[in-house]
């Protein structure tokens, strides 16, 4: 049985509320969701494709930078845009011959296609290792991220946590992800995106490719997924299969409605919101063993989903008037 | 204007020369697409296993090939019979590189696969077919049927045929307890597909980790004989296994008759075709949905007892089977339970074949990929009717 | 490219016979076992306001589909100035001027209505990707230009002052307008309107027919448009053509169609009288 959560496994111990080390940790967490679902928050919130196969171009990011690095000895920050370039070739891979169908079977032929891939990593042993996965891949990052402990050390904060300087890497991308985004709908490009997602025939009669711009907001997500990738595999210090499972596009998908559709800022609040309650919940003392809390976590997250469903499909800080979902 | 004309002449040179690439391709003859797939997946399967190594099996190849694409020429309008030749195709060239007993060994393995994935199948594309729910939580109600049974089974020590009707019983329940709480609502309210979608999605994880609160992580077993085998013609069957495809044949068999020859067969497929023709044609239809949502859940409970009975429960059971069925009911054509109860077995059989050629790891991956390809040239299923646009 | 085009336009307006910027040959279309449309031939003058008529379930709208590559048509050639255009892709037909409305209209409901307008706009920079990101001052300086146009364009149709609205709380019958006043915003040679007065009031419905006129007298437009109210036609239609189970049966100006036996048959003869305005049965999607 594998947990994605336990995967972010908090080794510290956290007695007290306020620790700081464990707040990082749900920082970067919520951080790697955020950078997760803008890239889903273009498709679903301003194009209308529904990729339910997200995390596989994450699993594609944080293997190729792995494999790159570790095996082949390639330089770490070169690995990240080879990476990066190979999770977009994959998307047009994935999306030329499935975009074309209609919503509900794309859905399902995505959610197939990341499947794929992780039953790939997991069997490929040459190439992956299988299910011991890959290590070794982050020295670079490491002295960076020594340098970043030691600037902030100067300014006089002694007791940085380890994990800081990822957190502040991770939120940084996050932001200028969304801001760059947020910008890039504003323009003629993202009308054109809005247009097909209100109605794909409108646009092609109006002479706009939908087929391209369906594939173009692919690769934007193909990116934010394998930039996803890069913080996942850092934070976790190794890559395995397990990280991948379908359940880490649901989350996204959770993160993306909590905060709202059509809204790229939407995904920050989300993923705060969410991780802050489902680790929130480690305080809360329950006469119940490990493996029945963490069932509970994911109870509470199914309840979550079916609720803002069932009551606010435009999630929960939505506009109406751009509610992408129902009718 | 002649602005306009020009800006889109500078694009057109390439866009039009794909698009008439993919006419091209489009509109070839029937036998010359059929003569290169059947070349493309033969080669594929000799790469992806051996090359012919004698004179007789070279003959027996061209033979195969030559069948095989005089056959698909001739069904060209049959998409159920270009499957089964297809299928030949794959089990001919696996007889020439392989034999009888490893093959068929491996054939029975992918039955019992088979009838799982055709019964979660058939209950899922009616649901998909008639209420147009792409049910991501079907998968629990295997799971849920499976613990059901071990409840009965283990816990409280009852035969396991006790176990089967109960775990029927209760998915059953458990389907039409949803309808009445979530779909009929939703329904009303005219919800979005992608918001029912995820809806399932929250549901499955609901089940899922419900059942894992209750019954934890830990691998379970029913009480059945796992080691007993029935020797029969060379081949070792496990009697679990047999039990699993007689009981699933006969219940597909029952299944099958159930929709062509009862009313409420009849009035469920007349549903799934078009439920506001059928209501207007006075079918009462929220009990018609009614007794589909009993059906595919109780198909799908008795599925997850089998798929325990044939390895282990867990909590994540019938979530790993979801896939597989979900492409049976898209191969079969969506709201087809015919082609449903057919692709699952076929695909049941091709996946298990798959193991020839690849590590039994990914044979699921195979699946998947068939999957798409069929998505890809022919989206509304093998089985399905074409539709327009 | 702000300007209206004039080298385009030297059709001598109301002359029926001029050289067609249209034909159709041959087209087909079967669905399973209807015949949809079945071997309909056309030609389409240039610069004329041609009718497209027939009792419901003709196949007007499915000629339009394949016309403007919405469908693959079975059979048959259909040739835009000079250019096949059977099998090309909507967007390409669109581009090379021929641009069409829907019967049901495709209003993009969570868009203002500004957006709307100035989706259709060709020759935007800022739609290709690299544009936005090197030639960001191109893409702004055409928006400027666009939303002027826009804006003209919405006064026409008395739309203006809902530019900032969402297009989902216009009414039935600005919808159609804006579909309409959208389609020009692409600054069309040849426009295909599947049924445009449905719905709309007929003050609008003149100025409608009014702007049409102006169009075409002054930038050569071609109008191709579907239509049930026989007083329209007769009276703002250059050439009507008549369709009946897929086929073309009758071709002229309107006086003469309407003393066709054929016409009058096909109206009055099937089971099925179509009362003028009232087909509703949409195959547009
Ligand atoms: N997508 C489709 N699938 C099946 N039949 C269709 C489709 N589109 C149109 N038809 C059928 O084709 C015929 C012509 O329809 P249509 O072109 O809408 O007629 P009109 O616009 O002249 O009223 C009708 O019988 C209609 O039912
Ligand atoms: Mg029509």
């Amino acid at each position: 049985m594998s947990d994605p959560l336990s995967a972010f496994h908090l080794a510290v111990s956290f007695s007290a509320f306020t620790d700081i080390d464990f707040w990082t940790s749900v920082g970067i967490l919520a951080g790697t969701y955020a950078i997760f679902a803008t890239g889903l928050q273009m498709n679903v919130g301003f194009t209308g494709i529904f990729n339910f196969g997200q995390v596989g171009f994450m699993a594609i990011g944080a293997y190729s930078m792995a494999i790159l690095t570790a095996e082949h000895g390639v330089n770490f920050w070169l690995s990240l845009p080879i990476s990066i370039l190979i999770a977009i070739g994959f998307g047009l891979i994935i999306g030329l011959p499935s975009l074309r169908l209609r919503a509900d079977y794309f859905a399902i032929a995505t959610i197939a296609a990341a499947e794929a891939i992780r039953l790939v990593a997991l069997n490929a042993r040459d190439l992956t290792n299988g299910p011991q996965g890959i290590f070794g891949f982050d020295n670079s990052w490491n002295s960076v991220s020594d340098s970043i402990e030691e600037f902030i050390v100067d300014l006089g904060w002694t007791d940085v946590p380890s994990l800081f300087p990822l957190f502040l890497v991770t939120w940084v991308v996050a932001i200028v992800l969304i801001v760059g985004f947020s910008r890039i709908q504003r323009t003629p490009w993202g009308r054109v995106l809005r247009a097909i997602r209100e109605d794909e025939d409108a646009a092609r009669a109006l002479g706009k490719n939908a087929f391209s711009y369906k594939l173009q907001s692919l690769a934007f997500a193909a990116t934010t997924g394998a930039l996803a990738g890069f913080v996942l595999a850092l934070n976790l210090k190794f890559v395995v299969p397990d990280e991948f499972q379908p359940l880490v596009t649901f989350i996204g998908y959770v993160v993306l409605l909590l905060g709202g559709l059509a809204n790229y800022w939407g995904v920050v609040v989300g993923s705060v919101i969410l991780w802050t309650v489902l680790e929130g919940m480690r305080f809360v003392e329950l006469p119940l063993s490990e493996t029945k809390i963490a069932a509970l976590r994911f109870m509470i997250l199914g309840v979550v989903l079916i609720g803002l469903m069932a009551f606010r499909p435009q999630g929960a800080f939505g506009k109406r008037e751009e509610m992408v979902l129902g009718d | 204007m002649e602005a306009g004309t020009l800006g889109a002449g500078q694009e057109r040179s390439l866009g039009e020369r794909l698009a008439n690439l993919v006419n091209s391709v489009n509109d070839a003859p029937f036998g010359v697409k059929a003569a290169a797939g059947v070349l493309l997946l033969d080669l594929v399967l000799l790469l992806a296993d051996r090359f012919p190594d004698s004179a007789l099996e070279w003959v027996a190849l061209v033979a195969i090939v030559a069948i095989s694409i005089f056959a698909l020429t001739a069904l060209e309008r049959r998409p159920a019979l270009l499957a089964v030749v297809v299928l030949l195709n794959i089990l001919a060239m696996l007889l020439m590189l392989h034999d009888l007993q490893s093959v068929s060994q491996r054939g029975i393995n992918g039955l019992s696969l088979g009838a799982i994935y055709a019964l979660g199948a058939v209950g899922l594309t009616l649901v998909y077919g008639i209420l147009k729910l792409v049910n991501f939580a079907h998968g629990e109600f295997l799971t849920f049927g499976a613990y059901m049974a071990y409840l009965v089974n283990v816990t409280w020590g009852v035969p396991l045929i006790f176990g089967i009707l109960f775990a029927i019983a209760t998915t059953a329940l458990l389907g039409v307890a949803l309808e009445k709480l979530m779909w009929a609502p939703m329904r009303g309210r005219g919800a979005g597909m992608l918001q029912l979608v995820l809806m399932t999605i929250g549901l499955s994880f609901l089940l899922r980790y419900g059942i894992q609160f209750v019954w934890g992580t830990e691998l379970r077993q029913l009480d059945v004989n796992v080691t007993d085998t029935v020797n029969f013609l060379d081949l070792r069957i496990g009697r679990t296994q047999l039990i699993v495809v007689v009981v699933g044949f006969v219940t597909l068999v029952a299944t099958g008759l159930m929709l062509r020859m009862t009313l409420l067969g009849k009035r469920m497929r007349a549903l799934s075709d078009d439920l506001e023709l059928a209501e207007a044609s006075g079918i009462d239809t929220s009990r018609v949905i009614l007794w589909t949502w009993i059906f595919a859940a109780g198909l799908a409970g008795l599925a997850g007892v089998f798929a325990g009975a044939v390895t282990q429960l867990q909590p994540e059971l019938g979530f790993e089977l979801l896939l597989p069925i979900f492409a049976a009911v898209i191969l079969g054509g969506i709201g087809n339970p015919f082609g449903a109860l057919a692709a699952g077995v076929l695909l049941g059989i091709v996946i298990e074949w798959s193991t020839f050629f690849v590590t039994p790891g990914l044979k699921l991956a195979v699946g998947f990929v068939i999957l798409i390809i069929v998505l890809i040239i022919r989206p509304e299923g093998i089985l399905g009717r074409a539709r327009t646009v | 490219m702000t300007e209206p085009a004039t080298a385009a336009a030297p059709a001598p307006a109301a002359d029926t016979g001029a050289r067609a910027i249209f034909e159709a040959d041959g087209i087909v279309k079967r669905f399973g076992g209807i015949q949809a449309v079945d071997g309909a031939t056309m030609s389409v003058g240039e610069a004329s306001i041609t009718a497209l008529i027939g009792p419901n379930g003709a196949g007007k709208t499915t000629f339009f589909n394949l016309i403007t590559g919405f469908y693959r048509p079975d059979g048959g050639r259909a040739v835009f100035a000079g250019r096949e255009v059977q099998g090309r892709p909507p967007y390409m037909i669109a581009r090379l001027g021929m641009v069409r409305t829907f019967q049901i209209t495709k209003a993009l409901s969570a868009m203002p209505v500004i957006d709307n307008m100035m989706l259709a706009a060709p020759n935007q920079p800022g739609e290709r990707l690299r544009n936005v990101i090197f030639r960001p001052a191109a893409s702004i300086r055409r928006e400027r230009e666009v939303r002027e146009q826009a804006l003209e364009l919405l006064e026409v149709f008395n739309l203006a002052k809902l530019a900032d609205q969402y297009a989902g709380t216009l009414s039935g019958g600005q919808r159609k307008l804006l579909e309409l006043a959208r389609a020009l915003m692409t600054r069309p040679r040849f426009l295909l309107l599947d049924e445009p007065m449905a719905g709309i009031n007929p003050t609008l419905g003149r100025r409608l027919l009014d702007h049409m006129q102006r169009l075409r007298a002054e930038d050569g437009v071609t109008f191709l448009f579907i239509e049930h109210d026989m007083e329209v036609v007769m009276n703002h239609a250059d050439r009507v053509i008549v369709m009946a189970e897929g086929k073309v049966i009758a071709d002229g100006e309107p006086h003469e169609v309407r003393a066709d036996e054929r016409v009058i048959d096909a109206y009055l003869g099937g089971a099925k009288v179509t009362p003028p305005g009232a087909d509703g049965e949409g195959a547009s999607e």
